[in-house]
């Protein structure tokens, strides 16, 4: 009988603390991080007589939470795979929304900028019209302006971000060290502590937002957590210190460093970090912002050089040689900050053609220098001379002089083109400065008696100080002729190019005639000469870039379809991991979330299992009663 | 539901600003062809624009050019009525003061401006005044070269004719060679104009003088006196030597001269000036006003021929432009057409999908709505 009551109390007690674990789950039911938890019913050991073994009623064994390390690992993946590319595409689209601008973007702006040159060519002394062309250069340089510092606006937006990423990832593997002690100390006890197991969790998912992660668990319950490529940031009750650390070249562009906790050095692992917002922002800086920017510059190098050239060798209403229209930014040398030599490193652009919107190193090793384009990761042989000021290197359309002591090792990054869309700007004020007319003019004499025609001059060095003095080009016979009438005769072929060392060709065709004089003079006076207008129109059209194949408007344009591939891959990337991390969270819920149908189904069960056992105890009364009922009556 | 009413959202824009290409991540391929098309069609809209000033510029000049050719014909009228040998000095000179007042309507005509105020007939030197008139000469004092102006994406045409060319170098005599009867002749013998009848044959530069030593006899000699032909001459005959020949009417004396230079240029404005000193001149002989008239007439007509040359290229530019318009505009259609078929919202597809998008959005509501509902609690009363 005492075996009833017991075992019915036992029973009770059970199903009491059976009801508490249901009504923790139905309390906790939205709790984020919350995993179901369900009592071990165990039956406790029996007792044996000669009649058999009886029971000796339930006890609760422990209590578990309902969690599958494999789904959570999952969640976690393509958790850090979608806040990757969706930080990624976030950034990526302000730089798509920015370029892409039919209206007023680079496209549209450049072509403005020729249609102003046009309407200048259909009447170059029209100051309204040379007025037009200073606007719309403006606006041209306004809408590179306005991109390269919305470009460094969002470049400081996503230092900001992996600022504070760094600082959320630290405490973050704080609070998990933290938990690794405490789990490891409740687990000597035997029980699980489900609800620090459920925090460390939550901590991990916050975590894996940030940086991929992967975790190893150890005996004592505690987890050691790994980064990016393999970095260890949390060991057993251990975190290790992220950092954002100023780039080596650049103080503005943060790395990332990892020091281990204990020691005093801090290794730059930027390149080892994947996954998360942390690498969605280190990827969209390396291949969308700098990139374009980089690009920017390239084409406003391209634009000013082939104006400004085109300045030098026309003639402004006045009568002199035209100023430069645009300045762009310089050709950035940065010093590493580990370089222990003191040479200094310059670099200029010789050839525009050639130039890159590529980045490039230049390290010494040890006496020799390698040049390294960083963008496109190859080796760039160092042609041209010696380094020196009279002799430099020569590569990539670049010119580089290096001059006084580099210790092996040091390193220069050479940015020709990153600064160069931030400094384009319009020189000019007046539209009397605007060169429309070209510097010389060729005529044939009046009193010519062949039928010999003369070409119009192009100028070829606007800095030749003879390029202005009248040249004639004087026939001894049909044949010959001489510069000036003196000096050596040469030979006449129809159409070829004449040229008198003065920085302008030309070429005569027809027959001239014994004493027939052609004449290449200063144009001054010529006012409605728009022949240089034409000539800066040609230019600007024809293929300038990467080697003469790619116009401006065609490198303006493929930027802008560029930059839309990518936003537009890390959009699907971003869908796609996100469709994944759906149905890994809902793996995860089904597994560990609370479900009130089946918590109201516990509910009514060991509700029903309690009022069995209470019941148990009356029939053990009654059984009680009525055996002493028995002995008082008997 | 966040997605769908982002959708919804998505398309309302598309249907409100009629643009389904709101950036270049929607599509890049089709942004790039979008960037592409808008600088083509500005660059034609900004030839048409070039073409339409350009135009006026030239209907102006062929009005001028027309002024000048009328100044030429009343000149022409006036030359012929001069030529008549039964005119006194003073009734010439009025005919050479009515010539002074055409000289001046020409020059004026010849420094006519275009709507901008530019000289038209200055060449590149727009801004300088062409023609300067300082007593008898006009002197040019523009450019022989002229600017262009560009009419589509690949014609430049020019954009006037330097006054050099229109005024100033107009071939003299028949183009080759000129004709002139000495200063100190005292016969009646005219010499025409002559013409070239074996081209091949004609040694220029050089000038020859044909001498008739009686009316019947005369020899032609080159400018280093060396005999080049003689013979025989009755009135009205012909002379020909070198592949040329000209003929001389009336009756020689002995010792008169003619002169047969090589043909340089001569200006409409030089034409006229030496009509007025001829005319003006009241010592000259029958002859020599005569032969003198006669080249004034054949420069004339040079000068009338030479207008309309460059007037007929002034036509054929007009032309161009208007055969490039034509081009530009139906261009400019099909790519605009292009631009709003890869830019544009589909209306249809679009109405369709925000429908779509809203009940798949009511849907979804109710269906949480009615999960929502669904608890073991609700019946455990």
């Amino acid at each position: 009988m005492s075996n009833v009551l017991s075992n019915s109390v036992s029973g009770l007690l059970a199903f009491q603390n059976a009801l508490a674990v249901t009504s923790n789950n139905v309390a906790n039911a939205s709790t984020p991080g919350y995993s179901v938890e369900s009592p071990n019913f165990e039956a406790q050991l029996g007792v044996t007589s000669s009649t058999g073994t009886y029971g000796n009623g339930v006890e609760i064994q422990s209590v578990t939470r309902s969690y599958s390390e494999l789904l959570a690992g999952q969640m976690r993946s393509s958790q850090s795979g979608y806040s990757s590319f969706n930080t990624y595409s976030t950034t990526a689209a302000t730089v798509d929304n920015l370029l892409s601008d039919t209206t007023t973007g680079l496209t549209a702006t450049l072509q403005n900028f020729t249609n102003s040159l046009q309407t200048l060519a259909n009447n170059p002394t029209q100051t309204a019209s040379g007025q037009a062309v200073l606007s719309s250069a403006q606006s041209l340089a306004q809408t590179v302006q306005g991109y390269a510092s919305q470009l460094s606006q969002t470049d400081q937006n996503v230092e900001g971000q992996i600022s504070n990423g760094v600082a959320e990832i630290n405490t973050l593997a704080t609070g998990i060290a933290n938990l690794n002690i405490q789990i490891a100390a409740q687990s000597s006890s035997g029980q699980p502590p489900n609800s620090l197991l459920d925090q460390r969790d939550q901590l991990l998912n916050t975590l894996s937002q940030y940086v991929s992660v992967n975790t190893a668990t150890q005996s004592d319950g505690s987890l050691n957590v790994f980064i990016g490529s393999g970095q260890s940031l949390v060991t057993g009750g251990t975190a290790q210190t992220l950092s954002a650390i100023p780039n080596q070249y650049n103080p503005t562009q943060l790395d990332v460093g990892l020091q281990t906790a204990g020691t005093s050095t801090t290794v730059n692992v930027t390149s080892a970090i994947s996954g998360g917002s942390l690498g969605g922002l280190l990827a969209v800086r390396n291949q969308v912002i700098d990139p374009t920017l980089n690009t920017l510059g390239q084409l406003s190098i391209g634009i000013a050089n082939i104006v400004n050239q085109q300045q030098a060798a026309g003639l402004t209403p006045s009568g002199t040689q035209g100023q430069p229209m645009f300045a762009v930014g310089p050709v950035q040398v940065s010093n590493s900050s580990f370089n222990t030599g003191t040479a200094q490193v310059t670099a200029t652009i010789s050839d525009v053609s050639a130039l890159t919107p590529d980045d490039y190193t230049l390290t010494n090793n040890g006496g020799t220098w390698q040049l390294y384009d960083q963008t496109q990761q190859h080796a760039v042989a160092l042609g041209g001379g010696d380094g020196s000021a009279g002799n430099p290197f020569t590569a990539d359309g670049l010119s580089i002089v290096v001059s006084g002591a580099a210790s092996a090792g040091d390193s220069y990054l050479i940015q020709p083109t990153n600064q160069a869309a931030a400094g384009f700007s319009v020189l000019l004020s007046s539209p009397s400065q605007v060169a429309a007319a070209s510097a010389v003019q060729a005529n044939a004499s009046t009193t010519n008696t062949g039928t010999g025609t003369i070409a119009a001059a192009t100028v070829t060095d606007p800095t030749n100080p003879a390029l202005m003095t009248p040249t004639s080009i004087v026939f001894s016979s049909p044949t010959q002729y001489q510069i000036n009438g003196t000096g050596p005769s040469f030979t006449y072929t129809p159409g070829a190019a004449i040229s008198a060392a003065t920085g302008w060709t030309t070429s005569i065709s027809g027959t001239p005639a014994a004493g027939d004089t052609f004449t290449v003079s200063s144009n001054v006076g010529n006012a409605g000469d728009n022949s240089n207008l034409f000539a800066m129109i040609d230019g600007l059209k024809a293929n300038s870039l990467n080697g003469g194949t790619t116009s401006l408007i065609g490198a303006a344009n493929t930027l802008v379809a560029q930059v839309g591939a990518q936003t537009q891959q890390a959009q699907a990337n971003a869908q796609a991991q996100q469709a994944v991390n759906t149905s890994a969270t809902n793996a995860v819920n089904s597994t560990s979330g609370v479900n009130l149908d089946e918590e109201a189904a516990n509910m009514v069960k060991y509700q029903q299992a309690y009022q069995a056992c209470a019941q148990m105890i009356q029939t053990s009364g009654l059984m009680f009663t009525s055996l002493i009922t028995a002995i008082t009556d008997g | 539901m966040q997605s769908l009413e982002s959708e919804i959202s998505q398309t309302q824009q598309e249907l409100s600003t009629g643009i389904a290409l709101q950036s270049a991540s929607d599509n890049p391929a089709a942004m790039a062809q979008v960037n592409q098309l808008n600088v083509q069609i500005s660059a034609s809209q900004q030839y048409q624009t070039n073409g339409s000033a350009l135009n006026s510029n030239l209907t102006l000049e062929e009005q001028s050019l027309s002024d000048a050719t009328n100044v030429m014909q009343s000149a022409r009228d006036l030359a012929v009525e001069a030529n008549n040998a039964a005119l006194t000095p003073s009734q010439r000179q009025d005919i050479s003061t009515q010539l002074q007042q055409l000289l001046t309507q020409l020059v004026s005509t010849a420094n006519s401006t275009d709507a901008n105020g530019n000289y038209m007939f200055a060449g590149e030197a727009s801004t300088t005044q062409p023609f300067a008139q300082s007593g008898s000469s006009v002197a040019y004092n523009g450019s022989s070269s002229v600017s262009q102006v560009q009419i589509s994406p690949n014609q430049r045409v020019s954009s006037s004719d330097a006054g050099s060319n229109v005024f100033m170098n107009i071939p003299a005599g028949n183009g080759t060679f000129t004709t002139a009867v000495g200063a100190s002749n005292t016969g009646t013998a005219t010499i025409d104009a002559g013409t070239v009848t074996n081209a091949a044959q004609w040694v220029p530069p050089d000038t020859y003088t044909i001498t008739f030593s009686d009316p019947t006899d005369y020899t032609v000699t080159n400018s280093a006196g060396a005999a080049v032909t003689n013979g025989t001459f009755t009135s009205p005959g012909s002379i020909a030597f070198n592949g040329i020949s000209t003929t001389v009417t009336g009756t020689p004396a002995a010792g008169d001269t003619f002169t047969v230079a090589p043909a340089g240029t001569s200006s409409a404005f030089n034409t006229l000036s030496a009509l007025i000193t001829t005319l003006n001149n009241p010592n000259l002989s029958s002859a020599q006003i005569s032969t003198q008239v006669g080249t004034a007439l054949e420069q004339i007509d040079a000068a009338v021929n030479n207008f309309g040359e460059v007037s007929a290229s002034v036509g054929a530019r007009i032309n161009a432009i208007t055969a490039a318009n034509t081009t530009a505009q139906s261009q400019q259609t099909t790519m605009t057409a292009s631009v709003t078929k890869l830019q544009g919202t589909d209306y249809t597809a679009a109405t369709t999908q925000l429908s779509t998008a809203e009940l798949a959005l009511q849907a979804a509501q109710e269906s949480y709505a009615s999960i929502a509902k669904l608890s073991l609690f609700n019946y455990l009363q």
